[in-house]
């Protein structure tokens, strides 16, 4: 899997410049966190992948492709996207049908979607669900319905518009798990996020947008190192990165572990 | 571009800020002269009275800034709407006694003729008075000065608020199309397609609509709009200048002049002044 993005402005009819210029390659199936403040342009520029979107200069190409070659629902088979808010996407009376919806709409046999429904339904945790209507749903449940909907259409790349946005820990942990998922089963996960706690756990290249232009692009370790840059799109790395940096470290630790390891090694070398 | 973003440019109302005298105006007396300058005009029996009017509302738009586009949708409406009215009564009116031309397959009458350019001259008073009130008055200002005379401060809500949720579900609408179509969904394309799309786009605007109703209601509860026996103040103050109440005795003179015009000439035959 690659996506190119080549010098990608996109400019909305309102006269706002939403990217200024971006540029940059995504390859294999490492999991992306594109990170930013608001009105960075990380929607505009997630948006493109599957043109919904198409850009005003540049281009994005997937695996060589340029995506205005075909419409949105022709690239929904390669390109999944699960929205922020799942009232978007959610309008049939079971999560059976939801997560039946997509995959038929882009013509996978019936076999195969009765073959994945119950690992996918197991992964978002509905096994015991399917049957319900999805506006019986909690407010987490329908988040995973939706993204169990577009998983259901098998696509090599799935965008996560702020995946964590009001989830518990319990949401987080099976978010984490399906990215890890994802990752196994070759499919590529960017995911746009303002929860750096997550974004580091889950993420080992992070890109982050300012006013429309690529602030910093790298190894989450890297990137989180440079707390001074990453403010100038006023994002901060999680708490534990920010201690360990204080404290002098090279690199930023991820989880308290991690610091309490570092910590101890340079005990032992001292002594 | 695709069709999505351009919904989202919509505008709430038609309302263009503008910086003007007319923008600035008390909105109850931009409502007295629409109405005044209509009812006043569709009374009097004389068709050059509504295209004084209408030469005197150009005025005001040019003092408002806006003598392009009025001018741009005067000219839309009354080219179209004379040809027809023209050919309908000019033609076929059976009030048609004095022959102005002969077609041969029908007669020009100066009686229809007359009539179609009073019934277009009265159309653009009121078109054009209720134009230049919409497009230079804040929704917020208009509903403030009904509420104001006396309008009930629920009906004023249910006013703006369908102003703001037409553009509000307009945008929903674009932001599903954009979910259903990551799915799947083609939204563009031959009939059929677009009919298959429709179920999965309107089946989340309305449940989100209804929701949204819940939510605004609930909203509206706890910023004390059920409160009874108060009367509500409003963020915009709204205060009529000495010039504005004379504009405002000023229009109601015309339209009683107009009126009482109207009357004496429909009474001439039993007055006894001779037709």
């Amino acid at each position: 899997m690659r996506i190119e993005i080549r010098d990608l402005r996109h400019t909305y009819p309102t006269g706002e410049e939403a990217l200024k210029g971006v540029s940059f390659t995504i390859e294999g199936v490492t999991p992306v966190a594109v990170v930013g403040q608001n009105g960075s342009g990380k929607t505009t520029l997630v948006k493109h992948f599957n043109r919904i979107l198409s850009p005003t200069s540049g281009a994005v190409l997937i695996d060589g492709v340029e995506t205005t070659k075909q419409s949105t629902a022709k690239w929904s088979k390669r390109v999944g996207y699960v929205f922020q808010n799942p009232d978007d996407q959610l309008f049939l009376n079971s999560v059976r049908k939801e997560f039946e919806f997509g995959p038929e709409r882009v013509g996978v046999p019936a076999a195969d979607i009765q073959k994945r429904l119950p690992e996918i339904a197991e992964l978002c945790g509905l096994g015991d669900k399917l049957d319900s209507h999805t506006f019986d749903l909690t407010a987490t449940q329908k988040k995973f319905c939706a993204i169990g909907s577009v998983m259901m259409m098998d696509p090599d790349v799935i965008i996560f518009d702020e995946p964590t946005c009001g989830q518990d820990v319990e949401g987080s942990r099976r978010l984490s798990e399906i990215i890890g998922h994802l990752e196994k089963r070759g499919k590529l996960c960017v995911t746009i996020s303002h929860d750096m706690k997550f974004v580091a756990a889950n993420f080992p290249r992070v890109v982050a947008l300012c006013h429309g232009r690529v602030l910093i692009d790298g190894d989450s370790r890297e990137v989180f190192a440079k707390p001074e840059l990453l403010k100038k799109s006023f994002v901060s790395p999680p708490p534990i990165s920010r201690v360990s940096l204080g404290m002098g470290f090279e690199k930023p630790a991820f989880s308290v572990d991690e610091l309490v390891e570092t910590m101890k090694a340079r005990r032992r070398k001292m002594a | 571009m695709s069709k999505q973003n351009k919904i989202k440019t919509k505008k709430t109302s038609s309302y263009i800020p503008l910086d003007s005298p007319i923008d600035r105006m008390h909105p109850m007396v931009k409502i007295y002269g629409v109405l005044c300058l209509g009812i006043g005009c569709a009374a009097f029996p004389f068709l050059w009275l509504s295209y004084a009017v209408v030469a005197f509302l150009f005025c005001v738009a040019w003092r408002a800034k806006l003598l392009g586009r009025f001018s741009k949708f005067i000219i839309a409406f009354a080219v179209p709407i004379t040809c027809m009215l023209l050919i309908i009564q000019g033609l076929y009116s059976p009030k048609n006694v004095t022959v102005l031309a002969d077609f041969g397959f029908a007669r020009l009458g100066l009686e229809g003729v007359v009539y179609a350019f009073k019934t277009v001259g009265t159309l653009l008073v009121f078109l054009g008075g209720f134009y230049l009130m919409t497009t230079t008055t804040y929704p917020g200002k208009l509903v403030t000065a009904m509420q104001d005379a006396g309008l009930n401060s629920k009906a004023g809500y249910l006013v703006l608020a369908s102003l703001n949720v037409v553009p509000q579900i307009q945008r929903r609408i674009a932001v599903i199309q954009e979910a259903q179509t990551a799915r799947g969904v083609e939204v563009e394309g031959t009939m059929s397609t677009r009919f298959k799309a429709f179920l999965p786009i309107i089946g989340p605007t309305v449940m989100s609509s209804l929701v949204d109703v819940q939510e605004r209601g609930m909203t509206l509860e706890t910023r004390g709009f059920g409160v009874k026996d108060v009367r509500p103040t409003s963020f915009v103050a709204l205060y009529l200048t000495p010039g504005e109440k004379a504009a405002k005795k000023v229009l109601v003179a015309f339209l009683i002049v107009c009126v009482l015009f109207a009357v004496f000439w429909a009474l001439r035959p039993v007055l006894g002044l001779g037709v």
